[in-house]
């Protein structure tokens, strides 16, 4: 069955406001277009999950987009603070979970298991449990040791960035995955973006590589870049002056509007978004782009 | 050596810390700076495991984050985050190495809030790995630059739980082992930080220079006159962007 359609009716159809969305990409393939894509059209009341997240949570709080935050991780990696995020908690204006990033990782593994938790080693010491969030502990059936019980966290729907896939949907991924493919599986429904759609037979040729398998995605589209200014092994590098330049920006409420304005909603879709990046850096980070690809 | 920068003397002390044939689980920035050099000098055979899945990662760039492409360029294996954690879990990783904002004596480390939780006078980014490294790792290494601010009578959060003594009885292993700066090491013997020793160039006043809490020298305690001239040249080479 053809699963393919376009990046403006994959979020139509598929987003809703008020679900919560598990977001791909952990520095890799960060679905960034789908991200937008949301912003522009306007969906509301958003709840945003995952382990480590990228700028992308920070823009979707900036842009008003998410009411919610559940994640392990939210800032900038590597540069600082996500300054939407910490202006919204001083505000009050945000509802937010303070995880871990492995407790996200099993909330995420529990959803995708079908089973209500996992037990674990952590979040028993410090003082993450009890802030904003609430961690139950057993005593072990076996052993009689103490543990605590991640719960099951089951998205609506997961957003996912990979290099490639047939149209019906079997999506083949490389690279750096974090929770990417764990978060995809524990959730309802499943879009993606792909850099390109193979025929199936060249799904074929390396079915290890298929991550996802079609009969659990819902909708598929074909959007080259699709994880700029994130980088997706074996197409394009990270374009790491776009997170320096977000972190100046972001740092006042008119600095990150300017930014929306000028990367969202000012750009009609993703191709004017691209001609707004420029011919001239999309080449250097294709030109950086690693030699590892699918077959 | 006496200018080397403050950020690649942290390396090089942390570096000591580090044993061929370990694996270690590290963080973004000081962390990751100190177990390359570490890679690249006395311990070739030690493997570097980063939270995004990478494992026998070998970074030639400073990676912003765990899942930059530096990180997987060079790698042995790129597996995913749950297999990691669980090598975490199960008691795999000899080391962990972590940084954080704060810090204080019994080695508690906090990335999540200054000031009230809910009433915050900066909002950080939060644990990511840290707290279960903290957790689970067989030994942790904490560095932290040499910044009064930094350390704590008492964090204001525990993001990354330090010495306690409930540890035992939840099966997990002791915490801290060093605490270090690019002026001195401190050991956590007594279950709270004590000056093991001092590095090259710094005096005991020194290391312990505008800490807020009372500091005991250890029983071991050394000072180390210099590091070794290949190490520091291993610094120059490889993490170049430290000596900008």
């Amino acid at each position: 069955m053809d699963k393919s359609t376009g990046l403006s009716a994959l979020v139509e159809e598929h987003i809703k406001n008020g679900d919560t969305i598990f977001v791909g990409g952990f520095g890799h393939c960060v679905p960034f277009a789908l991200g937008f894509e949301i912003i522009r059209q306007g969906k509301k009341d958003l709840t945003f999950c995952r382990s480590g997240t990228d700028i992308l949570f920070d823009i979707f709080i900036g842009a008003g987009s998410a009411k919610k935050v559940v994640y392990g991780y939210l800032g900038n990696p590597g540069i600082g603070l996500g300054h939407a995020f910490r202006r919204a908690v001083k505000a009050g204006t945000l509802e937010y979970e303070d995880w871990t990033n492995m407790a996200m990782i099993l909330r995420l593994e529990a959803a995708r298991q079908g089973v209500p938790f996992l037990p674990s080693r952590i979040l028993q010491l410090g003082d993450i449990a009890g802030a904003s969030i609430e961690v139950k502990t057993m005593e072990c059936p076996y052993t009689g040791e103490t543990l605590a019980c991640i719960p099951a966290l089951k998205p609506d729907v997961a957003l996912v960035h990979a290099q490639q896939a047939d149209r019906a949907g079997n999506v083949q991924f490389m690279g750096v995955d974090g929770d990417t493919v764990t978060g995809a599986l524990a959730s309802e429904k499943i879009v993606v973006t792909v850099e390109r759609f193979v025929e199936p037979e060249e799904i074929q040729k390396s079915p290890e590589n298929t991550r996802i398998p079609s009969h659990r995605v819902s909708g598929i589209a074909d959007v080259e870049w699709g994880a700029l200014p994130s980088y997706v092994e074996g197409y394009y590098g990270r374009d790491d002056d776009h997170f320096f330049a977000y972190d100046k920006e972001a740092r006042s409420e008119e600095g990150l509007a300017d930014y929306l304005k000028r990367y969202v909603h000012d750009c009609a879709d993703h191709a004017a978004y691209l001609d707004l990046v420029g011919e001239e850096l999309l080449a250097k980070l294709k030109a950086q782009a690693s030699a590892r690809r699918i077959a | 050596m006496s200018d080397l920068p403050a950020a690649a003397r942290l390396a090089l002390a942390a570096a000591l810390e580090l044993q061929d044939g370990e694996v270690c689980f590290v963080g973004i920035g000081n962390p990751s700076d100190a177990a390359l050099l570490a890679k690249h000098t006395h311990a070739p055979d030690m493997s570097l495991i980063y939270e995004s899945g990478v494992i026998g990662s070998d970074p030639k760039d400073p990676p912003l984050s765990t899942g930059s492409p530096s990180v997987a360029d060079g790698a042995m294996m790129i597996t995913d985050g749950l297999a990691v954690f669980a090598e975490l879990q199960a008691g795999r990783i000899d080391v962990g190495l972590l940084s954080a904002a704060q810090v204080d004596p019994w080695g508690n480390l906090n990335s999540t809030v200054i000031g009230d939780y809910h009433n915050p006078k900066i909002r950080m980014v939060g644990s990511g790995g840290a707290h279960d490294i903290a957790c689970l790792a067989q030994r942790l290494v904490i560095l932290m630059p040499h910044d009064p601010r930094r350390f704590v009578e008492k964090v204001d959060f525990i993001t990354s739980p330090g010495r306690d003594a409930a540890r035992a009885g939840l099966n997990l292993p002791p915490g801290p082992v060093s605490l270090i700066t690019e002026r001195a090491r401190f050991s956590f013997e007594s279950g709270v930080a004590q000056l093991a020793a001092t590095m090259p160039g710094f005096t005991e006043a020194e290391a312990i220079e505008g800490i807020p809490w009372d500091i005991k020298i250890a029983a071991t305690f050394e000072a180390v006159s210099e590091f070794a001239a290949t190490a520091v040249e291993v610094a120059e080479s490889r993490l170049s962007y430290l000596f900008n």
